[in-house]
């Protein structure tokens, strides 16, 4: 029993005593209570009891019944709003007859709930992206603000620079600078590596949004030198703290040092532009820093408009600002120039033509199910075109014809629709897996009000719309304008039917031409070769956190000490470490001066990723060295600084001369040391597979001023490569059992997880086609059986003049093609005019792929095919004489 | 003038005979279960109860409110002289019907 009274449903029991008249109310409520307690003690439990109740309350309404007479009429009379009692009138009729045929309710229903599922599946995961407004106090003012390159690519900003716009604009009621932060918590329980920010004091203000409990930054604690403080999210201050509102004030240690927390962000807060960010602290910067600099662009900057200032006048504002900071600072510029966009945009800009597609793909399915339902009330139609003729024969209206067929098919799409949100709750947790990791606004996708209104709504219109073909054609007075059956039943239903098989095929062809591009894009990109060997290979981020590791010494001694211990395990065949991994999602880009090619303004030279590796990475990866020697031990602090170029960098950075033994500075044009390139190597792809190649430099993390903080570790190991996780991983804590390691994948799963998007799109596709195909095919399958059926007369009559078998075999097959064929092409024109909306997606393919449409084309005709098989069979094994006898 | 009964009429109004005083929707639709095999919904028994009613073959009171009814009251219903004489004419028809018969059933 459970510890709640259980009562029977409350929206139940009111509908009852709305709709019961006045002399049975009483007495029908009470007898329902009644029995409804002794369902639950004696039997079944309190949900079962709350079924029965349902239950009978819809079989009672449904008895409720306008008509005068009770004594004449099933049923009993209530007097109300006739509208209402016709409405009640025709819902019970229209629930008689789908009742009546629960084969063919099932698979409308089926479909219905298919198309609205996926739709609202779908439209739920778009909706807080592409649609709904931030998550913040009038966030269509919230701008992100980038320094613009002199090839009017978007760029990060310099604290100087930041701090000049947030002084000197007129359009931004603030402006915040924010960078990366991840530290360690220690001292509660054992060590946690978090994801945070470092922003400015301005930040929450920009965003709008307060601490729910203690409070924002003070101006003063956004300084050099200033008490360390902290914000914390709802989520880590429960998880770690168990919500312990006390902690304000208290203090919590962060990488070793203390830190005060001084506020607790509230449970809703979305942070948008970086969702695993999970505490908050100040920048604690001013112009003298050297990191503050103005080439020294590393932080992101956000602005909040005032009221009625738009986007273009706030970039026009701070351009100004950057055309007189160039003339100021000429060095420091390549360019004058700001780029304002909304921040909504920015953070739907990367997945937009993704889901775009996909909301154009399940609006075609919805389309495809619909017409696939209005074909089947069609058929169902022509099967009671007597019931309708005797009906308006009798004196009823078309319009009440056609109000109970609509009122036939919205119930069927409602109860579709029901069905189609528990599709769509299935469907929103395969797309939360299948969502790529950079998806924003992640947290805010699900079934919410937003989502039922627009599964609602789509049920309302998928009802009307699979409805109203059927409705007009039968409430014109007959399907055939005539009750006598038999005859020729060329008529508007056998029409409207090819019309809906011929666009049901068309928008499938669509589809799968949509899904075959991303098919093969998805086939091009994993043929791309990244530069270095997947196979046999596992990754593991190896972090230093902890006071002792504020020694560089310390640090790399740990780093050398762990990598000796994997390589001296059993099974592993090469290890090394990196400072960034390719494909791994970071960036870690340094200007480079070529000593031989020095420009008059230092910040146009090219930039490349830098990777700091130990000996033995570059082999463990097989990042081949194509000229040159490569780096090893001896190449130390102690050493002659040297690197490695890869081969896109020497063909740029020296065009027809030899790069080796040539110098470079990294970084800082003046102070950085001179160093020497030793060796080519093998490009490698860092961002993604599809992205141009960049250029990159490897040097000896020894030779670097500062250890790094994290390095991953890259193991090649003889059999399968997860097999070796644990062993790696003690091996690491061997040296120090205190270090946090994460993100452990193989090199295979980081590859797959970077073509994640695309694999996205592709998934959705895939399950749409599927489906669109085989609703497709048994359209064909539906109209022409219905042809058969209606033409067997007709085919009795061609047998017994003497046609063959394959004569008829032919016909129903030539009809079934001509359909097909007809929608084969419209839809590869449609298809061709639709190209514009995937392009953006594809890979190494044109939207126009002909291998696509040749072999999407073949497998829907073959689908139409076999679709037309049975039917045709069918019509050939008709027997004459049964079939003229059955007139 | 006598009012022919359908076969459910019939039951219904047998049940109301061996409930006498008891016989309200509830109990009706216990009695139609237990003993006449018929698993009817509760809205199927008043349809029929308010049918009988118009035709003046039973009538209705309300009882005493209960608390498992949550403080409603009951409709009792009970057979009119008409009703009692209805079934008794539909009875005597079907057995006048069925006289002779009973060695067909039995073979």
């Amino acid at each position: 029993m459970t510890a709640r009274p259980v009562r029977p449903p409350r929206a139940a029991v009111f509908l009852l005593s709305r709709r019961l008249p006045d002399e049975l109310r009483e007495a029908i409520l009470g007898d329902l209570e009644e029995t409804f307690f002794e369902e639950i003690v004696s039997t079944r439990g309190a949900r079962a009891a709350r079924a029965w109740y349902w239950k009978q309350t819809l079989r009672m309404l449904l008895t409720v019944r306008p008509g005068a007479d009770a004594a004449h009429e099933p049923g009993f009379t209530k007097q109300g709003d006739p509208a209402m009692l016709m409405l009640l009138s025709d819902l019970r009729f229209a629930i008689r007859m789908l009742a009546r045929r629960p084969a063919f309710s099932a698979l409308a229903i089926l479909t219905l709930a298919i198309g609205i599922g996926a739709s609202t599946a779908i439209f739920s995961v778009v909706d807080p992206v592409l649609f709904r407004a931030l998550p913040y106090p009038a966030g269509d003012r919230i701008m992100t603000v980038w320094e613009r390159e002199k090839t009017g690519e978007k760029s990060t900003v310099g604290y100087a620079t930041y701090s000049d716009f947030a002084h000197d604009n007129k359009s931004f009621s603030a402006i915040a600078a924010l960078g990366q932060w991840q530290p360690t918590m220690s001292g509660t329980s054992e060590p946690e590596r978090l994801d945070g920010q470092r922003v400015t004091h301005s930040f929450f203000q920009v965003l709008g949004v307060k601490p729910a409990l203690g409070r924002d930054f003070y101006r003063e604690e956004d300084v050099p030198g200033a008490a360390r403080v902290v914000v914390l999210s709802d989520g880590l201050w429960r998880r770690r703290f168990g919500g312990d509102a006390t902690l304000v004030g208290k203090q919590i240690t962060l990488d070793g040092i203390p830190f005060t927390v001084v506020g607790i962000m509230p449970a809703d807060f979305d942070n948008v532009l970086n969702p695993t960010a999970k505490l908050w602290s100040p920048l604690r910067y001013d112009v003298s820093l050297p990191q503050a600099c103005r080439s020294c662009r590393h932080l992101r900057a956000i602005g909040r408009l005032k009221p009625g200032t738009s986007p273009a006048a706030g970039e026009r504002d701070l351009t100004q600002i950057s055309v007189n900071l160039v003339r100021a600072y000429p060095k420091d510029y390549t360019a004058p120039g700001v780029i304002v966009t909304p921040m909504h945009e920015e953070m739907a800009q990367a997945v937009r033509p993704a889901l775009l597609a996909v909301l154009a793909a399940v609006a075609f399915l919805l389309v495809i199910s619909c017409a696939n339902v209005a074909s089947l009330l069609l058929a169902r139609a022509a099967q009671r075109e007597s019931e309708f003729a005797v009906r308006i024969a009798l004196g009823a209206g078309r319009r009440r014809v056609l109000g109970q067929l609509l009122t036939e098919s919205v119930l069927l799409a409602f109860i579709g629709g029901a069905c189609g949100i528990a599709v769509a709750n299935g469907g929103v947790n395969l797309l939360l897996r299948l969502s790529p990791n950079d998806m924003p606004r992640l947290d805010a996708i699900g079934l919410d009000a937003r989502v039922l209104v627009f599964a609602i709504a789509i049920t309302a219109v998928a009802g009307i719309a699979s409805g109203i073909a059927p409705a007009m054609l039968s409430a014109r007075g007959g399907l055939h304008g005539a009750i006598k059956r038999g005859g020729h039943r060329v008529g508007g239903a056998r029409r409207a039917r090819n019309v809906l098989v011929v666009s049901e095929i068309a928008l499938a062809l669509v589809l799968l031409v949509g899904t075959g591009l991303l098919l093969r894009s998805l086939t091009h990109l994993l043929a791309v070769k990244p530069g270095l060997d997947p196979s046999n290979m596992l990754t593991m981020e190896v972090q230093v956190t902890g006071p002792k590791y504020r020694s560089d010494t310390v640090s790399r001694a740990f780093f050398d000490d762990a990598l000796g211990r994997v390589r001296a395990l059993p099974g592993v065949e090469q290890a090394g470490l990196v400072s960034q991994l390719p494909l791994g999602g970071n960036i870690d880009s340094y200007g480079i001066h070529i000593e031989l090619h020095p420009n008059p303004n230092p910040a146009d030279d090219m930039s490349a990723d830098r990777y700091m590796v130990t000996a033995g990475y570059l082999e463990a990866m097989r990042i081949p060295l194509l000229r040159g020697r490569a780096i090893t031990a001896s190449d130390n602090i102690d050493a002659p600084p040297v690197l490695l170029i890869n081969e896109t960098f020497a063909k740029r950075g020296w065009p027809g001369e030899d790069p080796i033994g040539q110098r470079v500075r990294i970084g800082d044009p003046v102070k950085s040391p001179w160093r020497t390139i030793v060796g080519i190597v093998g490009d490698v792809h860092h961002v993604s597979l599809d992205a141009p190649l960049s250029n990159q430099v490897y040097m000896h993390e020894s030779q670097w001023p500062w250890a790094e903080g994290a390095m991953i570790l890259a193991v090649r190991t003889r059999g399968d490569p997860s097999s070796m996780t644990t062993a790696a991983r003690n091996a690491v804590w061997s040296v120090d059992k205190n270090q946090p390691i994460l993100h452990v994948a193989t090199m295979e799963q980081v590859l797959a997880t970077s073509a994640a998007r695309r694999r996205f799109a592709l998934t959705l596709f895939e399950m749409f086609a599927v489906v669109a195909l085989v609703l497709a095919g048994a359209g064909i399958y539906g109209v022409l059986s219905g042809t058969v059926a209606e033409r067997a007369r007709e085919i009795g009559i061609r047998a017994a003049l003497g046609a063959t078998r394959s004569d008829i075999l032919k016909l129903v097959v030539r009809q079934g093609l001509s359909l097909a064929i007809t929608g084969i092409t419209l839809g590869a024109i449609a298809a061709f005019a639709l190209k514009r909306l995937i392009a953006g997606l594809l890979f190494d393919t044109q939207p126009a792929d002909p291998i696509t449409f040749g072999s999407v084309i073949a497998v829907l005709f073959t689908v139409a095919l076999v679709a037309c098989a049975v039917p045709a069979w069918r019509a050939a094994q008709l027997d004459p004489v049964r079939a003229l006898r059955a007139e | 003038m006598s009012t022919s009964l359908g076969e459910f009429e019939q039951l219904v109004l047998l049940a109301l005979m061996r409930l006498g005083d008891e016989a309200y929707g509830v109990t009706v639709q216990r009695e139609l279960a237990k003993r006449g095999k018929r698993e009817v919904s509760l809205a199927t028994v008043y349809t029929t109860l308010v049918r009988l009613e118009a035709k003046g073959l039973v009538n209705s009171r309300l009882g005493d409110p209960t608390p498992q009814r949550g403080g409603r009251r009951k409709k009792h219903y009970a057979l009119d002289v008409a009703g009692r004489d209805a079934l008794t004419d539909s009875l005597r028809t079907i057995r006048k019907m069925a006289r002779g018969l009973d060695t067909a059933w039995d073979a």
